[in-house]
């Protein structure tokens, strides 16, 4: 199961989780270098990273995990080597990010595009991936990837869960995150 | 010493003390006799079959019966007295790679049988991977590579999440140089035997070679991965200077047609991982070019794309406006070379191509996109008629 968080949990691991895991108790939570808000769902229980991945899971993080990433633009997407651009067309950071994952490992490769679109996302233009593939064990994954490149950087928002029964019932709490999000600094703009 | 040295001279002198240690295993002679000879060797094939669940379940497996049957059967001509007891899967992956597990599952990557030339390619691969499988490799490897640790850091460098320990009796990363050119020894007598133009077999190691040099390719490869590749080639040069010509399995024609919708695939599949890099080197070939169908040229133009390198973008206009001109049915070409336009500014004929595609492709999945890129475009060109 593992495997279903396969970037997600790798970065928890690598980066080492210094501050223990939280119970969330206030819904507003600020980003550690103050670069975004937002609110996460009360009662979940929040992990933050040495590199300041914010993640968050209400079950245990094999059954659902919210992630928040911001990387610089030039370090958006590091399988690939590329970088990210506020100048970006959405379509364009859509496409590295599904690169992106479809790197990450073999099974990946294999990944579904479920459905892909353009969103606002935190006062910026983004995308919406939605994605699935299987693990070894055949227990399919989904998950679901905001993102949007702002002058600050790139910013990942992801939501993985296995669709049996999890993903369902805890998505509605990603998606009142989702809509809290807001790069600091970014006004509400629609596509130019 | 410097630091960076030591995990690399570490590895060396493992697979060196592996090598040395390679236990004396009677090959298998049919179907009937391939099984576990003993304990161990029993569950050497019980982690093989846990791997190839694993590799059904994760849904890795290129779903095209056809194919599979066909590949199939390259391999029964070549092993006829095991009757399909080696069993072939291709697999949804662009590196060209391809391994054999210890109980007689072979796997070939999309990315290799898209590359063959011909049948007696794609057959020089399956004799030398089956013959690992009849000779006992992976179990023969298994009994000196024991607790080495060297080799569990492998999967990672693979992306597999599976087990290591089969890694190390499978043949992804190559066996040891005797083992390796014992394969391909034994594997050139099985082409001979069914009948295959063993001309092809250094041409499948020279061709593929020269790919991996051109692309600057690092990933794990069949041939790369091998030690000593120069040797292996001219080992197969020397095996076939003395063949006559002849033989069946040389035409590309023919193993086009088969492979035709697998190579479509695979090039999609290369542009979806980003690797343009990797794709262009089969694009930049004429002849593999001219396989592919007549809509190909909108693969040319979004590998030049995603390269993003000087000239490029140039590039890709043309290679978009040929495959409309050879394809007008096919929608992809005028979103790639409307979102281009936009891109560069044109905005009348981002909106003329953007449209376009839209009618064509009105179920489209990025429909959200190109309409709010067709937006702008409508915008920007009512600002600048």
């Amino acid at each position: 199961m593992k495997q279903a968080l396969p970037l997600l949990l790798a970065v928890l691991l690598l980066a080492g989780c210094v501050p223990p895991p939280a119970r969330v108790d206030s819904p507003h939570t600020e980003a550690q270098d103050k670069s975004y808000t937002i609110d996460l769902p009360v009662g979940w229980i929040r992990h933050i990273a040495q590199d300041g991945t914010l993640a968050a899971s209400r079950d245990g993080f094999a059954l659902q995990t919210i992630g928040i990433i911001h990387l610089g633009n030039d370090k958006a997407f590091p399988k690939s080597k590329k970088a990210a651009s506020d100048t970006m067309l959405p379509s364009e950071l859509a496409e590295l990010q599904i690169a992106e994952m479809k790197l990450e490992t073999e099974q990946m490769a294999a990944l579904k595009v479920i459905e892909n679109g353009p969103v606002l996302l935190g006062g910026k233009d983004g995308f919406r991936v939605r994605t699935s593939y299987l693990t070894q064990r055949g227990l399919e994954i989904h998950r679901v990837t905001y993102g949007a490149a702002a002058k600050s950087g790139y910013y990942r928002l992801e939501y993985i869960s296995p669709k049996l029964h999890y993903f369902d019932v805890t998505y509605p709490d990603f998606q009142k995150s989702i809509d809290s999000f807001r790069i600091a600094g970014a006004d509400k703009t629609a596509a130019k | 010493m410097p630091q960076n040295r030591l995990p690399r001279l570490l590895v060396a002198a493992a697979l060196l003390a592996c090598a040395g240690a390679i236990a004396a295993v009677d090959p298998y002679a049919d179907r009937e006799s391939a099984k576990p000879g003993s304990e161990e060797e029993q569950r050497v094939w019980s982690q093989s079959k846990e791997f190839a669940e694993a590799i059904r379940k994760s849904g890795i497996a290129y779903p095209d019966p056809p194919l599979t049957a066909y590949v199939q059967a390259v391999m029964d001509r070549l092993f006829p007295e095991f009757g399909g007891g080696i069993r072939v899967q291709v697999i949804q992956a662009t590196q060209l790679n391809a391994f054999a597990i210890p109980d007689g599952n072979v796997y070939v990557n999309l990315g290799l049988m898209s590359r063959f030339q011909n049948e007696a390619q794609l057959a020089t691969v399956l004799a030398h991977e089956g013959t690992h499988f009849t000779h006992r490799h992976g179990f023969r490897s298994q009994q000196s590579l024991k607790g080495n640790a060297a080799f569990a850091s492998v999967t990672a460098m693979l992306g597999i999440p599976i087990f290591p320990q089969l890694i190390a009796v499978s043949s992804i990363f190559g066996f040891s140089r005797e083992l390796e050119t014992e394969a391909d020894n034994v594997g050139y007598q099985r082409l001979l035997r069914a009948g295959y133009d063993v001309r092809e077999s250094p041409r499948v190691f020279e061709h593929l070679a020269r790919e991996v040099k051109a692309g600057d390719i690092k990933e794990p490869f069949f041939f790369a991965s091998h030690p000593r590749l120069q040797e292996r080639i001219d080992n197969m040069r020397k095996l076939s200077a003395k063949a006559a010509a002849g033989g069946d399995g040389g035409s590309r024609a023919d193993y086009a047609r088969v492979v035709a919708a697998a190579r479509v695939e695979n090039v999609e599949g290369q542009l979806a991982a980003g690797r343009a890099k990797s794709a262009l080197i089969a694009l930049e070939d004429p002849d593999f070019l001219s396989d592919l169908p007549p809509h190909s040229q909108y693969y040319v133009g979004e590998a030049y794309r995603l390269r993003g390198e000087d000239g490029d973008a140039r590039k890709s206009e043309e290679a978009y406006l040929k495959a409309i001109t050879a394809s007008p049915g096919f929608a992809p070409s005028y979103r790639a070379l409307g979102v281009h336009y936009l891109k560069k500014t044109q905005y009348g004929e981002a909106v003329r191509n953007l449209r376009r595609y839209l009618e064509l492709a009105p179920d489209a999945q990025d429909r959200a996109y190109v309409q709010q890129y067709l937006t702008i475009a409508e915008k920007k060109q009512g600002g600048n008629p």
